[in-house]
This record gives structure tokens, C-alpha cells and sequence, in this order.
């Protein structure tokens, strides 16, 4: 039984067997290490490697989890299939990167672009953050709409190569 | 003295001032949107009345429902905090006309000091050194402008302050584009889409000086803060004193301050941005009419309470302690944490703070808007708190917040607390060489290339040990559940539950 994690821009796996009390072989990315791990009191987790004795908080929030090891912080999200189809689709960079108000559409729908030109306009948080072509291209279709509220990953425009003849 | 003073903020600064007014006997009367029923700063008030939906301008920008919740509320005295509403003149004259105290400047005061031309006008006036600059809403004019006083300038709102919507550009093609959207978001923020541009002096420092006026002529500074470590025009990390200001620099800028402060009768606290170039020339930005978010530093410094201050000198008219009375005991560096990806362009974040553990310690202040479990709205500012140190020397004070920081957790929505702690302990920063653009020149390519390595195995292996040991549930009441999606390894195996781990 594997878990896999979104590490940055990295999926990382995770395989657990347990070896005894307390005892586990963490295969991490095809490399073994033994561990010795037990839950604190406090919800705290105590592991303990050959190079010493670390204490880890992780915290849930959906599928991310926020681990605290010593007094560094690591960000992770659980991996599944479909999740990570999503992150390869994403790869063009026309989702909403943070929940935003949208505040300005800059191409009309059969509109061809540049790689570069601004799309969309989103605001939150008091910043503005302009969301720009990312090759060139034709807009196929524009989910946004100026003055609507949208998530974070929110696809705001669908970008198709443009086959229109040069010249 | 005022009984009840409404206070037309959110978050820590609203937190914050309701400390003080409850130290003074005044009851505090909070406000809050819809998105923020049951946020922190609801819970510190002597009531808290809701004013609007989450749009900023349908609550903590709606003068008409601030001033009628002060009025139902029978305050007689409004506190704006910074931000929103607190260099509104409109929003001073409407508290005043409603017959209530504004704990702030006079609306006259903010008007000039807010509109960028007049306020260097004044302070030309009043022999303080101005950068060169040009301001308007037409485009064809500043773009002239701009080739007079040479590229690169800078660009913002002439309303504006705090850094929110400046760019620097370096030719015409960038300015036509920045001019644009400093226009929009002025018009969007303020109400009135006039630029200012000016001419940007490389290499500077931003020093700023507080100073407190009585409203009748006199003023007093205390001192100064160096606010010069900042990312993308916002501060991250302020301290006083300025470990560039010797003793003679501190006379001419902390003069300068008072000369202006004085000129305009400047009533209550107010702050005079400047930057310092590398010969040590200085030039006065802009005048803050309002408490600054780095306070901290000055009081915990001078030993004052600047809010106390300024309810005082709304309350009397009256300056309640000479010059010779402020005096500097201590150094303070803060450093202010945000809900904010460091390592991916700072990209704001809301959520819930899931988690939340503020530092305790000796020398130690946190000024915080969110606890465990509270909502970090997308509306509104990503700041959270601010961790702030002192000690009898830099060094001390500058050790003490990295220690601090390391003790701080936020769990729940990413924060710039990585960004933080690997700042305060950069070598430019304990030396303090550094200017206003140091961040992004010299520190952030490999702040964000350590963030992008990979996460070492045992992270991994407690986030996964976390999911199956119950350790990620362990928030508590929080509801947060691990999502069924995610293979349940260890429960099957049986013996992973063993007495004693539960």
C-alpha cells in the first residue's frame, strides 16, 4: 500500500511496513529507512531515525497537509489519479491561481493571442494578478466573467492552437 | 474621557486597539462584516455590531453604515486603525458632523496629506528635501513627464499609500500599462483614479518618522523606523532605531518631521515616509495620517502606547508628554506574518487557520487577528499578525525574533513564516546592509530555490504516519478529516492500533 504526496512541483510515494511495536520500514521514492514512530499525548508525532529523534505536528486541511518537523514547515497534498490529471491539464496556467474576484476579460471568445497578452484580470486581496497567454494561440471558450467570484483552480479560458493559415 | 470608542477595523489592528481602550476603561465597540461573524476581533469588544456583506465597500468602507453603528452604539469617539477607512476625509468629517470624536487627524489634514502634490508642496514649503515627480490622470502628460525626470519611475496611486498597486517601469510601453492599472485600482480603492509617479533613487533605504502633533502647532517625534526590508513595495520587516541613522542624520530627519508636522498643526499620530539614499541624502515621500502597522516597534522602543496617545490627545487636545520625555531604551524589529505563498510570488491565501500557535516568550509581542480555527477571508488584507522582539541591542532584539518565529505555527493556509525565518537570519539582515529592493535583488532566488527542494523523507513519512496514527485529526473540534480518498494503509493491518498509541 503506497501514499503519494504533491511535494512542490514533485509527486513524492510513501510505502509503510510496519516491522514491530512502534517499528516501520518507510520506503520514500524507492529508498528504505527504518523508523521508529509512536504518537505523542499531545497528538504530536515522535520518529526517530539513525540520525535522531525529530518531533512532527501535521495538521489536515482537506487533501493538504501541513507537517511541522522540528521547526521546519513542509506543505504536501494527497495524490490520487484524478488529481493529478488535473495538475497536468493545469500546466497552461489559465486557472484562477487564488480565489479572486475577476475584474476584467480582455479577449472575446475566436480571438487570437500572443503568448504574453493579458487574458484575464483577477483581484483578491488587494492584488491584482493579470493572467497571460502562455503560447499562442486561439481562445476557444471564457468561463469568466468581470465582477464574478471564483475559487482558486477555476478554469478561466480555454486556449486552442490557432490553425488559421499564416498570411 | 471618551466611555465608548467604535472601532472601524478588522482583524489584529482592530484587536489591538480594543487592548488599549479596555486598559483605558473605554468600552470598545467592534464592527464586522459577514464574513468575519465570530472573527477574532468580534470577540474582544464590549459589543460587536455587523455592518454589511464581505465587499469591503459594503462594510469597512461604508461610512454610512460605520458612523450608524457608532451612533446606535453610543460611542463617542471612532478609531479607524489603518487601512479601510483611516485616511478617508470624508469618513473624519462624516464621524465629526455625526457629533463624534475622530481619533486621527482633522479632515482637512488627511485631504492634504492624502493628496500626494499638496502634501510635497507643503513640505517644500517647509524647506524638506522632496523626490522629483509628476502626478495626474492624464496619461500622454505623466508619459512627458516621465521622459523629463528620467527612467526608471515609480507609479502609484496618489491616494494610495502603503505600497498596494506601485510598480517601478523603465520604459514608456511599462508605464502606459502601469498608469492603466494604478488608475483602476485607484479609482476601485479611493474613489479617485489620479497617478503620482516619480523619480526612483537606487539603492535607497525607506526611513519614516512617527511623530505625534496636538492639532494646535506643536508636534513631537518619536524617533525613527527603518521599514526598508520590503517585497513587491510592501514591509515585511521593520525595526527602530535605523541601523543606517547615526545621531546627526536622526536630528536632521526627526527636524525635518517636525518642521512638516508642525506647518499643518498636524493633529494626533502620523507618520513621514522617507527614503535615504546611499550619500545620505534624504527625501520625504509622503505623509501616513493614520497609526502605522508597524507601531510596534516605537512603542515597545520608547515605552509608549501610541494608541493610548492618540486617544488622549482626541480626548484633551493636548500633547501628553514633552520631547524630552521619549526616549529610546531598547531596539524592536517586527515582522509581519502573512497569509501568503513566499516561494510561489506571494500569492495571497484564505482559508481557516486551522492551527495557531503564537510565540510566547520574554521580549516577546505577538499582535494577532486569527486563533485556531478562524477564517482567513479572501476579502481582505492577507496579514495575520505580527511578531515583534526586542533587546538592548539589535543583535539581541534580531536573535530573539528568530527565535520567536521558529516557535510561531500556522497551520491551515500557507504563510510566509518560512520567508520570515530564513530573512531574519540572512547575513545582510544581521548586518543590516540592505535597501528597499535588497529582497528581491539579492535574497529571493534562493529563498524560493531552497523552498523548492524537496521535502526531506520524514515529512513525508509523518504526513503519511499522521493520516493512519489519527496525528492529522488530532486538530480537534476543527472538523478537519482526512479525505476518504486517500488509502488508509495502516487500519487494515490491524496491529497498528495497539494500546497505548491511541
Amino acid at each position: 500500500m503506497r501514499s503519494e504526496w504533491r511535494d512542490g512541483e514533485r509527486v513524492r510515494s510513501v510505502e509503510m511496513t510496519p516491522l514491530g511495536i512502534d517499528r516501520y520500514r518507510a520506503t520514500v521514492d524507492g529508498v528504505a529507512i527504518e523508523v521508529t514512530a509512536r504518537k505523542l499525548p499531545d497528538g504530536r508525532l515522535e520518529i526517530a531515525d539513525e540520525r535522531g529523534v525529530h518531533v512532527a505536528e501535521v495538521t489536515a486541511e482537506g487533501v493538504r497537509r501541513f507537517v511541522r518537523l522540528g521547526t521546519l514547515e513542509f506543505v504536501l497534498d494527497a495524490e490520487s489519479g484524478g488529481r493529478r490529471r488535473a495538475q497536468t491539464r493545469s500546466a497552461g496556467g489559465l486557472e484562477a491561481p487564488m480565489p479572486g474576484v475577476v475584474t476584467r476579460v480582455m479577449v472575446a471568445k475566436g480571438e487570437v493571442v500572443k503568448m504574453g497578452q493579458p487574458l484575464v484580470m483577477l483581484e483578491a486581496m488587494k492584488m491584482e494578478h493579470v493572467i497571460r497567454a502562455p503560447r499562442d494561440g486561439r481562445v476557444a471558450s471564457i468561463a469568466a466573467r468581470a465582477g464574478e467570484m471564483v475559487g482558486g483552480g477555476t478554469a478561466l479560458v480555454e486556449l486552442e492552437p490557432d490553425v488559421t493559415p499564416a498570411g | 474621557m471618551f466611555r465608548r470608542v467604535l472601532v472601524a477595523n478588522r482583524g489584529e489592528i482592530a484587536c489591538r486597539i480594543a487592548a488599549t481602550l479596555r486598559e483605558m476603561d473605554i468600552a470598545p465597540v467592534m464592527v464586522c462584516s459577514e464574513a468575519d461573524r465570530g472573527a477574532r476581533h468580534t470577540r474582544v469588544g464590549a459589543e460587536t455590531l455587523e455592518i454589511g456583506p464581505a465587499e469591503p465597500r459594503a462594510s469597512y468602507l461604508n461610512i454610512e453604515a460605520l458612523v450608524s453603528a457608532a451612533q446606535r452604539s453610543r460611542a463617542d469617539a471612532v478609531h479607524p486603525g489603518y487601512g479601510f477607512l483611516a485616511e478617508s476625509a470624508a469618513f473624519a468629517e462624516a464621524v465629526e458632523t455625526a457629533g463624534l470624536a475622530f481619533i486621527g487627524p482633522t479632515p482637512e489634514q488627511i485631504r492634504a496629506m492624502g493628496d500626494k502634490r499638496a502634501a510635497r508642496a507643503l513640505a517644500e514649503k517647509a524647506n524638506v528635501p522632496v523626490v522629483p515627480g509628476a502626478e495626474g490622470v492624464d496619461a500622454a502628460a505623466l508619459l512627458k513627464a516621465a521622459r523629463r525626470i528620467g527612467y526608471p519611475v515609480m507609479v502609484k496611486a496618489a491616494l494610495g499609500g502603503g505600497g498596494k498597486g506601485m510598480s517601478v517601469v523603465h520604459d514608456e510601453a511599462a508605464l502606459r500599462e502601469a498608469v492603466e492599472s494604478a488608475t483602476r485600482l485607484a479609482a476601485s480603492a479611493f474613489g479617485d483614479g489620479a497617478v503620482y509617479l516619480e523619480k526612483r533613487i537606487e539603492r535607497a533605504r525607506h526611513i519614516e518618522v512617527q511623530v505625534m502633533g496636538d492639532g494646535n502647532g506643536k508636534a513631537i517625534h518619536l524617533f525613527e523606523r527603518e521599514c526598508s526590508l520590503q517585497r513587491r513595495h510592501q514591509k515585511v520587516i521593520e525595526e527602530c532605531p535605523s541601523s543606517a541613522v547615526d545621531d546627526i542624520l536622526r536630528d536632521r530627519l526627526t527636524h525635518s518631521a517636525i518642521a512638516l508636522a508642525e506647518a499643518v498643526r498636524y493633529r494626533g499620530a502620523g507618520t513621514l515616509e522617507f527614503l535615504l539614499a546611499e550619500d545620505g541624502a534624504f527625501y520625504f515621500l509622503e505623509m501616513n495620517t493614520r497609526l502605522q502597522v508597524e507601531h510596534p516597534v516605537t512603542e515597545l522602543v520608547t515605552g509608549l502606547d501610541l494608541v493610548r496617545l492618540q486617544v488622549e490627545i482626541a480626548a484633551t487636545g493636548k500633547l501628553p508628554l514633552r520631547q524630552s520625555e521619549v526616549q529610546r531604551l531598547a531596539h524592536a524589529v517586527e515582522a509581519r506574518v502573512y497569509a501568503e505563498d513566499a516561494a510561489r510570488g506571494f500569492l495571497p491565501q484564505a482559508g481557516v487557520a486551522r492551527r495557531v500557535r503564537w510565540p510566547r516568550a520574554p521580549f516577546v509581542r505577538v499582535d494577532a487577528g486569527v486563533d485556531s480555527g478562524d477564517p482567513v477571508p479572501v476579502h481582505y488584507d492577507p496579514i495575520l499578525a505580527k511578531v515583534i522582539a526586542s533587546g538592548h541591542d539589535r543583535a539581541l532584539a534580531l536573535t530573539r525574533l528568530a527565535a520567536a518565529l521558529d516557535e510561531t505555527l500556522v497551520h491551515g493556509v500557507i504563510t510566509n513564516l518560512p520567508f520570515l525565518k530564513a530573512l531574519v537570519r540572512a547575513r545582510a539582515v544581521e548586518e543590516g546592509g540592505f535597501d528597499t529592493e535588497w529582497i528581491e535583488r539579492e535574497f529571493l532566488a534562493g529563498f524560493t530555490a531552497v523552498a523548492a527542494s524537496p521535502a526531506p523523507e520524514l515529512a513525508l513519512v509523518a504526513a503519511t504516519l499522521a493520516d493512519s496514527l489519527g496525528g492529522a485529526a488530532a486538530v480537534g473540534a476543527t472538523g478537519a478529516t482526512a479525505p476518504s480518498s486517500i488509502p488508509d494503509a495502516f487500519t487494515a493491518l490491524g496491529r497498528w492500533r495497539l494500546p497505548g498509541l491511541e
